[in-house]
């Protein structure tokens, strides 16, 4: 059996045959997860300084060049590597005293910081397998981004607890600003908020778990919500970046909600994380430094704040490592740009609009396929991982050790 | 003139463009599930669009050209979705009050319909400006 590294469900039970360089078999892997199996032989990255093919031990001295000469270099990305490679990576960021930040900052940090504090409850995933009878999956669409979330945990399955399963004990909820896939497929309890209208959907249920009558929605429509709320046994809610957006500094509200609605039964929270080890990045920082992400290590010590977010530090950094992620893709295009004119350093098994972008590229194995390691599952579950390819192509760890050496 | 329609933009995730990003970041593949905006019937009628119509979206950030599709959802006039990807961040701010994030999932945006012979803005053409 395989892992899937293509989201952070972290699945553990995916056969894959690779023959003569090709994919030629493969079982429970989602579309999601078939796209990330089959990318390992599209478009892998080689060597490359400005633009150049060169040797691995050319980029990587280079790498370490750059690195060595920039006053403040920033280290960005790191929710696709290993627990191995983001500890090597913490190593690196404290002897360059760099900026260090994860995918986290733009999407899941808010929520996961607390998560990790215990100021929200949480729960894994295999406890709302077995006893969830309501699952919430507010601002998240898992059709779409953790396609066998539903059929492994939180709504199909028989659990401990739910053996009559979705048919007549798990109740799915959607709160969202569209009819998303997974609000067509619980549509007895889909609810559309405007775009921003999230904090004020919260009032609205906090007051009618109170008795009150909600100012916002369908009055009918929030009544029967919270009746179906109050007679919940065990609940979780899933937020996705959707509900983390329209929030932003309103948590708090969030964090009244759930506390409210244990108050009456049980609910968890998980939030609904992209990538494979963004939790283990965070999870490792917060232990390592006391923050989950946008740290500066200048002038010594850990310090946290949104100027060392790679937003921020983007504009302010004369040098930047990119690791297993594409910033200039999924970023604002001022960020992208910011990034762009850096003297960039890629590590990355594959082309990307960062590596085009890339003073120096460094081609690395992919992680659960050409190498194995450690990952945090999104609902803080560790595994581990062989990897089931060949080759010999270096992992993240590898290739930071031999920069750190360098240096 | 061609009509303007001013729209809040909700950037989302679909499963297809995502599976065509793991693929490749340049395929034409990749470009016709990313450079399109999804667009209320409403909306369509306003801009007399039909779907795959090329309309300009455009921002105090930026601009692209991108396809237009009708949305299947309940009505939604002045709402329109495009999937995340290095289209839709030409038109997102990075200026944000400090500890925010981007507005990814609300973007005021103006749409009209270009010229037939203008084209839907190409990959190469957003690396260029982000590397210019």
């Amino acid at each position: 059996m395989a892992i899937c590294t293509g989201c952070s469900l972290l699945c553990e039970d995916i056969v894959a045959t690779y023959e003569n360089g090709a994919l030629t078999h493969v079982k429970n892997l989602c579309r999601k997860g078939h796209g990330h199996f089959q990318a390992a032989f599209t478009e892998r990255t080689v060597p490359m300084i400005d633009g150049e093919q060169v040797t691995l031990d050319s980029a990587i001295a280079k790498a370490a060049e750059i690195l060595k000469s920039a006053k403040s270099p920033l280290l960005y990305g790191w929710s696709n590597s290993t627990l191995e490679a983001q500890a090597a990576g913490i190593k690196l960021a404290e002897k360059l005293g760099a900026t260090m930040d994860g995918t986290s900052s733009f999407c899941q940090g808010i929520l996961m910081e607390r998560i990790l504090s215990g100021k929200i409850p949480s729960c894994t995933l295999d406890d709302v397998r077995n006893y969830a009878d309501t699952s919430i999956f507010w601002g998240s669409d898992p059709s779409s981004s953790h396609p066998r979330h539903l059929s492994r945990f939180s709504y199909y399955p028989r659990g401990e607890k739910r053996q009559k399963s979705y048919e007549e004990e798990r109740t799915c909820i959607v709160v969202d600003v569209r009819k998303s896939a997974t609000a067509r497929l619980c549509s007895n309890y889909y609810f559309r908020v405007a775009p921003g209208g999230d904090a004020e959907f919260m009032e609205a249920i906090l007051a009618v778990l109170e008795g009150k009558i909600p100012k916002v929605g369908d009055k009918k429509k929030m009544i029967e919500l919270g009746s179906r709320l109050k007679k919940t046994k065990w609940g979780a809610i899933f937020p996705g970046p959707g509900m983390i957006y329209s929030l932003q500094d309103k948590m708090e509200l969030f964090e009244r909600l759930v506390a409210k609605l244990n108050e009456i039964t049980t609910f968890k929270v998980i939030p609904m994380v992209g990538h494979y080890n963004m939790r283990g990045f965070n999870e490792l920082m917060l232990e390592k430094t006391g923050f989950i992400n946008s740290v500066s290590f200048k002038g010594g010590a850990a310090v946290h704040g949104p100027e060392h977010s790679a937003m921020a530090a983007a504009k302010t950094s004369d040098a930047a490592l990119v690791i297993g992620s594409d910033p200039l893709s999924a970023l604002p295009f001022g960020t992208a740009h910011a990034l762009a004119r850096l003297p960039l350093i890629a590590i990355d098994p594959r082309r990307s609009l960062t590596t085009d972008a890339a003073k120096v590229v460094i081609p690395s194995a992919i992680s659960g396929l050409e190498t194995g390691g450690t990952a945090v599952r999104m609902d803080g579950v560790k595994i581990k991982f062989e990897p089931i390819i060949d080759t010999n192509l270096l992992s993240d760890e590898q290739i930071l050790t031999r920069i750190m050496e360098a240096i | 003139m061609a009509a303007e329609v001013q729209v809040t933009i909700v950037t989302v995730r679909d499963i297809f463009q995502d599976e065509a990003g793991r693929k490749s970041r340049f395929s034409d593949e990749y470009k016709n599930l990313s450079a399109l905006i999804i667009l209320d019937k409403q909306d369509m009628i306003r801009l007399e669009a039909k779907d795959g119509q090329k309309l300009l979206v455009k921002n105090d950030v930026g601009s692209v050209i991108v396809a237009a599709r009708t949305s299947e959802d309940d009505m939604h006039p002045g709402l329109a979705f495009m999937y995340n990807s290095p289209w839709s961040n030409q038109l997102v701010s990075d200026v944000v009050c400090e500890g925010s994030i981007p507005e990814f999932k609300n973007i005021k945006a103006t749409l009209s319909t270009t010229e037939e012979n203008m084209n839907i803005t190409r990959i190469s053409e957003l690396q260029a400006r982000m590397q210019s």
